[in-house]
């Protein structure tokens, strides 16, 4: 009787272990072949690649697309801007998130729950894109560099990650720094924020990723201002190069739109995705750590 | 909720934390409740040139036109369908990929397809939009294996059929999502009682018993406390997908109610209705999300505040 | 330890920040030369910071504008940020959102400027700057194409047209081809014939619906029943006293989506038609894979012609010719138009926010000189044309190719297309102003297919292929350029938004449907919802409004 239902339970195992491994395998292709694909386009002849029937290896081996993304001025001084405001961007973010979170995790702080309610509310309540660009209008904010950087300082999302995290963490350490006679500022920066590696590393991640990725702040903000383009704005530009939109017919225009091969294109994504793919994987162990911060409640 | 007595104390010893408090809440005011303040167009007729001072006061005709707006009421039919949809989608595969994960063996074989799995989190949405645009064109992968599976004679295009869209736009969001989603789960699992699953295997359970009985009412708390988060999401169905991908024949699906406040605000000039709408998505967000969050309270669930 | 983590910190944000200044450096600094901006509501390519033609020109004229083109929003969109956030560049073509602008007061009245500067003034007759006049009576812009100096030099069909390859007429033997069926059947025997080019299948017919572009698919029947290209409407003046008829309700209108829908069904036509975007559809015809389509000549020609001229596709017979089909035969057509057009609804134009609009002015003048003029499109003598002994400009074989390289184009020429320009004849009375336009450059850069068919049908020019009666525009010719200036705040703009909207849902299923009768009757009780009749009347007031100018 037992050695019956071993076996059936066993069978069952098996056809279990199978299905999982399939469907495992089916969900890695289908996530990485559209990336491996476009490797391989970036890779092919642009004439050639219009045959279709290109999968996994390029057909006509060659770097010219490469080349012609990599001599695009407008590119290299996307690629500029969009490091330094990555860069920039994310320190600053990281910076006075934490300082946030750090002041209303402060038990004994008295507009605590106050001053965390004044930043809940921005999650779900905001004025729009008109008022927001007036604002930044008004502040000269626009036509520069810094309106990527300055909104985006803190979010409230991030901080209530990091709050939780450093409200999770022993209130013993600080009481007894509090006897040594340190400061909360001492407290915060030799005390709590080693402590908070991960979460810093998390928001960090977000930021970065959120930095990176970024095209419509270029766009609404900064179009006149070509100095202070965007890798993805760059590449959103080539993706749509001759996309025309509601406009008045002008019979006549001598305006030439050059055709991007989809080679090109291709080539001009994975310059956009390399760093964050190459990057990803090292920061794992982090982010898989913040991420999970109060979720979980042990 | 009992009054605190403030000492001054109190206060000289937390110098530092109001210092602080002090520069958030003027940063917080200057780019995220000022901005506010133009809330008050969708009660005007606002011009630019007029400014909020002179611009015409017109009290709620701009909500009134709105809800009598075939256009609008459909734009809120997409948005909620598309944000049910993404929702459903993404959390029920997240939870099934963790799972599933979870049941792996293989060390090494777990953690290269969590890896794997994260990759589409850190693409834009603009590479995203491409290659999905790419792999279902008539030429595309998608055809090309449908045709020579033998499922279709001839390739079809995904984008020019209403019907195809929504489901394109939540595979679209479970692409990217998945993997990421599913962090938080697995995290959960792992923090489920192993001897649970030791006492399961001694009665003899299979894998799928334990998954039912073990693994599943495990990680409840979590699903629940994500689900809550999430609702008040529901109306960020998107922007970006539907503005990438859509096109003239699927506008009557495709459409959001951000694109709508993006075509009456910017494209049509009337500030005041994009402002309207974007007051409506607002409002509803926050019924949505405190909605959500008594319910918790009430069926004994984790709370978000 | 901790305070080294910090200096890591704080040293990686320094790094930024000089990063940063480096990058703000680079800039400015261009002696004498003022910079200027300039906003273009259409697509376009950039052209390289350091441009050398661009540099030429500032050094002569003392300014520099850099353009910025229209991408990832539609040019409503771009415009309507623009007027919110309020940064506007110098110069700006708003497109169709020209009329939110001068709403907005932020145009610079062009009229003081006007008596100043004789090459803007010489642009166009006072009558025709006058039908630029706004409510307020003063010009804020000018249309910058179409406009003929001195004789007229046209080579090219600059209109709509159905386009066939060359290569499938001379497999046909260069039959005539009058009327849709006789072009869908050369059309479709030939892709029997050859089913692939290049490896790649060929598709016979293709249409762009993408946008205000969709006029690819939607304009065709005004053609078709012999009108000229009025744009939203036909006008008809057969009866003597001329009415507006909507050709989107026609016998011809139906007979010809259901010609459509009859090769869609028979796989004759693109399946992604009705989703392809412009560049798609671009890229897409610059394969030679496309035998014809509907389209107006500037909408493609420039980029495919470029691009085919670049893979030799041209010397396989890829390029397009123009046929002047009608919906019977024996009919007249009226695809080309002779004389200049005149679209006063957009243009380029100086905003307030420039800080010097005098050079701004001054600038939209001297690029006007004959010098410039010659600069911007034939680019530098000995380097992009030659001079021969009687003073005629010409380009070898080898600058053609170079002039058709996008490369070369960004960092080489600057021809500031979107600023003022004219077509015909040079003020040295020889050359023609603009390459495309010389005679000697035209026959001797077409590929030898083009010059065969040309041959076969007895044509030396484009326009000569597709035979189009010869006449005069009509004093309220074109009726496009008041629709295009309709705003929602009348009865009859607001239709005419909605009905665009129909069209573009409708059109496509219509040509896509499995059963068209029933499909097409609820088109038609869609586009009825619309109220056309609104649009239709507020044209017909312009339309007398305009007749009744012309005869003063």
């Amino acid at each position: 009787m037992k050695k019956h239902h071993k076996m059936k339970t066993g069978i069952g195992d098996k056809i279990f272990v199978v299905c999982n491994t399939i469907f495992l395998t089916a969900f890695v292709v289908i996530t990485l072949y559209p990336v491996l694909n476009t490797v391989a386009l970036s890779l092919n002849d642009g004439v050639d690649a219009v045959r279709g029937g290109i999968h996994l290896i390029p057909r006509m081996f060659t770097l010219k697309n490469y080349q012609t993304v990599l001599n695009q001025k407008n590119i290299i001084t996307g690629a500029y801007i969009t490091v330094a405001r990555t860069v920039l961007g994310t320190v600053l973010a990281l910076i006075t998130n934490a300082l946030l979170a750090y002041v209303v995790s402060r038990k004994k702080f008295v507009f605590r729950s106050q001053l965390s309610l004044f930043w809940v509310i921005t999650m779900y309540v905001n004025g729009g894109m008109i008022p927001t660009l007036i604002l930044y209008r008004n502040l000269g904010l626009t036509n520069s560099f810094w309106v990527y950087i300055i909104p985006g300082m803190i979010g409230a999302f991030n901080m209530l990650v990091m709050r939780t995290y450093m409200e999770g963490l022993p209130d013993g350490l600080e009481e007894s720094a509090q006897i040594d006679g340190a400061g909360d500022f001492r407290i915060f920066v030799s005390i709590i924020s080693p402590l908070c590696k991960p979460v810093y590393a998390t928001v960090a991640l977000f930021v970065a990723v959120a930095q990176w990725n970024s095209w419509f702040d270029a766009m609404l903000y900064n179009r006149m201002a070509s100095e202070y383009t965007t890798l993805q704005y760059e590449l959103m530009k080539l993706l749509n190069s001759v996309m025309q939109q509601g406009g008045t017919a002008n019979p006549g225009s001598t305006a030439q739109a050059a055709v991007t091969p989809m080679t090109v294109r291709a080539a001009a994504t994975v310059v956009t995705m390399l760093p964050i793919i190459c990057l990803y994987p090292f920061l794992q162990r982090y982010f898989v750590t913040g991420m999970t911060i109060g979720s979980v409640k042990e | 909720m009992k009054a605190k007595r403030i000492s001054w104390k109190e206060l000289k010893n937390q110098k530092f934390l109001l210092i602080c408090t002090a520069c958030f809440v003027v940063y917080g005011i200057i780019f995220y409740y000022l901005p506010l303040g133009g809330w008050i167009m969708a009660f005007q007729n606002y011009k630019t040139k007029d400014g909020f001072f002179d611009s015409q006061w017109v009290g709620f005709e701009k909500f009134k036109f709105l809800f009598s707006d075939a256009t609008f009421l459909r734009v809120i039919r997409n948005t909620l369908a598309m944000g049910v949809l993404n929702l459903v989608c993404t959390f029920v595969m997240a939870i099934v990929f963790a799972i599933l994960l979870n049941e792996v063996r293989l060390a090494i074989g777990k953690k290269f397809v969590q890896t794997v799995s994260y990759l589409p989190h850190f693409l834009s949405w603009i590479i995203v939009t491409g290659i999905l645009h790419d792999a279902l064109s008539s030429s595309g992968i998608i055809n090309e294996l449908l045709v020579k599976l033998g499922i279709l004679d001839t390739p079809i295009n995904f984008f020019a059929h209403k019907g195809y869209f929504w489901p394109i736009v939540a595979f679209a969001n479970v692409w990217k999502e998945t993997g990421w989603n599913a962090i938080v789960y697995l995290a959960a699992i792992t923090s489920i009682d192993p001897s649970l699953y030791e006492a399961a295997t001694i009665d003899g359970a299979g894998r799928w018993a334990k998954i039912k009985n073990i693994t599943l009412p495990g990680i409840r708390p979590t699903i629940m406390i994500l689900l809550i988060m999430n609702i008040g999401n529901v109306l960020n169905a998107g922007f970006e997908v539907q503005y990438l991908l859509g096109n003239g024949l699927v506008k009557s699906v495709s459409e959001t109610i951000d694109i709508y406040t993006l075509t009456w605000g910017v494209s049509q000039n009337d500030f005041s209705l994009g402002t309207a709408a974007g007051i409506f998505k607002s409002v509803v967000a926050i019924i949505l999300i405190v909605a959500a969050n008594q319910f918790a309270k009430k069926t004994g669930e984790q709370r978000l505040f | 330890m901790k305070n080294r983590k910090l200096q890591r910190v704080l040293a990686l944000g320094l790094l930024a920040v000089m990063v940063l200044a480096l990058a703000g450096c680079n800039k400015k600094d261009d002696g004498d030369i003022k910079n200027f901006t300039m906003f273009i509501a259409m697509a376009g390519s950039e052209i390289n910071d350091d441009n050398e033609i661009q540099q030429i020109i500032a050094e002569k004229t003392g300014v520099k504008v850099k353009e910025t083109w229209l991408t990832g929003q539609t040019a409503a969109e771009a415009v309507g940020s623009i007027i919110a956030g309020g940064d506007y560049p110098d110069f700006i073509d708003g497109g169709d959102g020209m009329m939110a602008l001068y709403d907005e007061g932020v145009l610079v009245p062009w009229d003081e400027y006007l008596d100043k500067y004789p090459n803007l003034k010489e642009m166009y007759s006072d009558k025709e700057w006058d039908s630029f006049r706004q409510e307020d009576g003063h010009i804020y812009w000018a249309n910058v194409f179409q406009n003929t100096y001195g004789e007229n030099r046209a080579t090219t069909h600059n209109d709509e047209a159905f386009w066939i390859q060359v290569r499938v007429l001379e497999w046909a033997g260069y039959p005539q081809i009058k009327t849709l069926d006789q072009y869908f059947d050369v059309l479709t025997r030939f892709a029997e014939a050859n089913p692939t080019f290049k490896d790649a299948d060929v598709i016979p017919y293709t249409a762009l619906c993408e946008d205000w572009k969709y006029f690819c698919i939607e304009n065709a029947p005004e053609f078709l029943d012999g009108y000229p290209n009025d744009g939203s409407v036909i006008v008809d003046a057969s009866s003597g006293t001329p009415t507006i008829v909507d050709y989107n309700t026609t016998p011809t209108a139906k007979k010809y989506f259901q010609k459509l829908n009859e090769q869609y069904l028979a796989g004759n036509i693109d399946i992604e038609f009705a989703t392809q975007t412009y560049d798609e559809y671009i890229a897409k015809l610059s394969t030679g894979r496309v035998l014809g389509m509907c389209d107006q000549w500037w909408d493609f020609a420039y980029t495919v012609n470029d691009v085919f001229k670049q893979q030799g596709l041209d010397k396989l017979g890829c390029n397009y010719v123009p046929l002047g089909l009608t919906i019977e035969e024996g009919m007249e057509n009226r695809w080309h138009t002779y004389d200049d057009t005149l679209n006063n609804s957009s243009g380029v134009a100086v905003t307030t926010s420039c800080k010097d609009i005098d050079a701004a002015f001054k600038f939209l003048n001297d690029i006007l000189d004959q010098e410039i003029h010659d600069l911007r499109f034939w680019g530098v003598e000995g380097v992009d044309y030659l001079v021969d002994e009687d003073g005629m400009y010409y380009r070898t074989e080898e600058m053609r190719t170079k002039c058709a390289d996008p490369a070369y184009q960004a960092s080489h020429l600057c021809n500031y297309s979107y600023m003022p320009q004219w077509l015909g004849t040079s003020h040295d009375g020889k050359n023609a102003m603009q390459p495309n336009e010389q005679a000697s450059e035209f026959f001797d850069g077409l590929a030898e297919p083009l010059v065969k068919c040309f041959e076969a049908y007895n044509a030396d020019s484009y326009p000569d292929m597709i035979g189009s009666v010869v006449e005069h525009n009509q004093p309220w010719f074109p009726m496009y350029s008041f629709s295009n200036a309709m705003t929602t705040d009348t009865p009859g703009g607001k239709a005419w938004v909605k009905m665009g909207e129909v069209k573009h849902e409708w059109l496509p299923r219509v040509v896509m449907s499995s059963n068209f009768e029933s499909e097409w009757n609820a088109y038609m009780d869609a586009y009825k919802a619309a109220n056309p009749q609104n649009f239709l009347d507020e044209m017909q007031q312009e339309l007398n409004r305009r007749v009744e100018a012309a005869a003063e």
